[in-house]
């Protein structure tokens, strides 16, 4: 896949493992006024790469990236101790004008 | 939404009409609310989940739903908008329609033809009356007796002559090979000579002979008899003569009244005359309808939808197909699959016939207010619950659990009260008749086109009864008569 005309980094392999899959919650869908999409990805992704990542792969313009880590419950059954694993958003603001449409896919 | 009119052939429109998209958008968004108002999607609270995400995932099936709905509602509106009363359901094709665009569909329809019903006041039918006079009583008190002769032993030692009643004992054989075959022996059968059970030859060779005798009768089978194994082969069978009686009048008189539960022979003599006074009020009140069906149907002249009419024929061909497997072994002869092409213009017209006048009935129904109460509509279920003694409750059942088989009894019903209300009208005069001429049927000399359904219907139902009835009678003969027997 040949990268798009005015990005300057080419699309990679890991730019694909960063983009899970998009957020889509009732808390999330009240970001898209301000042109916030929501996107779930591995605890490894840092803000430049999950930019990077949605920059190239969507092709837009991306303002700012917030990101948190959803801490797993713990969970016992009996003597058994057990964690659920953390999950990490990442809450991508993208530039006025700009947007994604989510569900179609990467 | 926009109406085009394409083409106009007789009694069928084809009608194009357009929707506009964001018409059908509305309504989209319309069913999307109602949906989402339930729906359950992860992540989001029950009835919180936004219109475009909605749109997303579940757009595509609302469309078809809505679409659906749509073409409905319009093709309805168009037919009042136009006035068209339509015969059937409208046979919609969707032409065009994506998602954005604009809703077209072509919609052919049959209407109900435009008539007018003409007037009741003129018409002169006439009514055959007919009242069972003492003849007809005692004919039918005839009929009775000869259903239930009985015999006695015959008086001296004369040899038995034809009409008699053997009683005796045989057991046959095979002549080639000696061997007894089921059903070739018996002790005491009664056998009326000269009433053909048997074998031919059979009951000729006991003619002549007496009471106490011991006889050879040589027979060969037919060769199309029933059992293959003994077609066309030699027997003999060695007859013992017990008895000959000969068949005893029976005398109407009270004994006899008393013998069918009657107190005397005057209660049954009324009661007969009720019952053929009953029957005779049906036959005239048939033929009255008949005839005024008739009238109706040469005084009408209108172009019948085509839909309505392949839809008869294809229920007559139907029935006629059902009536063949219920008793295949009757008219055998013509069993071949597919009827003429002589039959089936006959039938045609039969069914054309039968659309024309429930067109006139249903639209004198209408126009004169004509309607069906629900204690009419009980009513009937009752008497259609009679018919099935001890399954009264499941008829019941079935009917209030079937509405669809409620509405089959009430086309017959209106169909009745129509006819009545006609008749009111028209001028009716008795016309006395003989009970013979009553009772003729008329099919054979009429034009098949005359038949109407309910003709069709009385007559088949009556072949029915008369057929039971004779399979009754000799039923009950020889139930007595084994009786007797058995008490001497």
């Amino acid at each position: 896949m040949a990268a798009k005309k005015k990005e300057k980094v080419e699309v990679q392999e890991w730019m694909y493992e960063i983009i899970r899959e998009p957020h889509v919650t009732e808390k999330a869908t009240m970001g898209s006024e301000y042109g916030q999409v929501t996107f779930r990805v591995p605890l490894t992704a840092t803000k430049p790469r999950v930019k990077a990542a949605v920059e190239t792969l969507f092709g837009v313009k991306v303002k700012a990236v917030n990101t948190l880590i959803l801490k797993g419950k713990t969970k016992r059954f009996k003597q058994n101790h057990g964690k659920r694993s953390s999950i990490k958003k990442a809450i991508v603001t993208l530039e006025e004008g700009q947007t994604i449409d989510v569900g179609t896919g990467v | 939404m926009q109406v085009k009119e394409l083409k106009q052939n007789g009694l069928e429109h084809e009608i194009e009409v357009t929707v506009k998209a964001n018409d059908i958008d509305k309504r989209v968004d319309v069913r999307l609310k109602e949906v989402g108002k339930t729906m359950k999607m992860p992540g989001f609270r029950p009835g919180k989940v936004p219109l475009k995400i909605l749109k997303q995932k579940y757009g595509k099936a609302i469309m078809g739903e809505v679409l659906e709905a749509a073409v409905n509602d319009t093709s309805v509106k168009v037919m009042k908008d136009k006035k068209l009363r339509p015969a059937m359901k409208p046979n919609i094709e969707v032409k065009s329609f994506d998602e954005g665009k604009d809703l077209v569909y072509a919609m052919k329809v049959e209407v109900l033809p435009e008539f007018k019903v003409k007037d009741f006041k003129g018409v002169k039918l006439e009514k055959p009356v007919a009242k069972p006079d003492d003849k007809a009583v005692t004919e039918a008190l005839e009929r009775i007796a000869e259903g239930r002769t009985s015999s006695e032993p015959i008086k001296g030692n004369r040899a038995s002559k034809k009409g008699d009643i053997l009683v005796f004992d045989f057991s046959g054989r095979t002549a080639d090979d000696n061997v007894e075959h089921d059903g070739m022996q018996a002790d005491g059968h009664q056998l009326e000579l000269g009433s053909n059970q048997f074998i031919p030859g059979f009951e000729d060779q006991l003619i002549g002979t007496k009471a106490g005798e011991k006889v050879e009768v040589k027979v060969s089978f037919p060769k199309e008899y029933g059992a293959t194994d003994l077609a066309g082969r030699d027997a003999i069978f060695d007859c013992d003569i017990k008895e000959i009686r000969e068949p005893a009048e029976a005398k109407i008189d009270d004994e006899f009244a008393k013998s069918l539960g009657m107190e005397d022979l005057a209660a049954l003599k009324k009661a007969v005359e009720e019952q053929m006074s009953k029957e005779f009020a049906a036959h005239s009140r048939l033929k009255l309808k008949k005839a005024l069906l008739d009238h109706l149907d040469d005084n009408h002249d209108f172009e019948v939808p085509p839909g309505m009419l392949d839809m008869e024929y294809n229920n007559i061909i139907q029935q006629i197909e059902m009536e063949r497997q219920q008793n295949p072994q009757q008219d055998s002869g013509e069993d071949a699959p597919d009827l003429s092409d002589d039959e089936k213009a006959e039938l045609k017209q039969i069914a054309e016939r039968r659309v024309r006048l429930g067109l006139i009935l249903s639209e004198v129904g209408n126009s004169n207010n004509i309607k069906i109460s629900d204690p009419e509509l009980q009513k009937s279920v009752i008497t259609e619950a009679q018919k099935y003694p001890g399954q009264e409750k499941e008829v019941f059942d079935y009917f209030s659990k079937n509405p669809q088989a409620l509405e089959s009894l009430r086309a017959p019903l209106f169909e009745d009260k129509v006819v009545d209300f006609i008749l009111e009208l028209a001028e009716v005069k008795e016309v006395s008749v003989t009970v013979e001429e009553l009772t003729a049927e008329e099919e054979e000399d009429e034009a098949p086109k005359k038949k109407s359904a309910t003709k069709k219907k009385a007559s088949t139902a009556k072949k029915s009864d008369s057929s039971k009835e004779a399979a009754k009678k000799p039923a009950a003969s020889k139930k007595k008569s084994t009786a007797k027997k058995k008490a001497s």
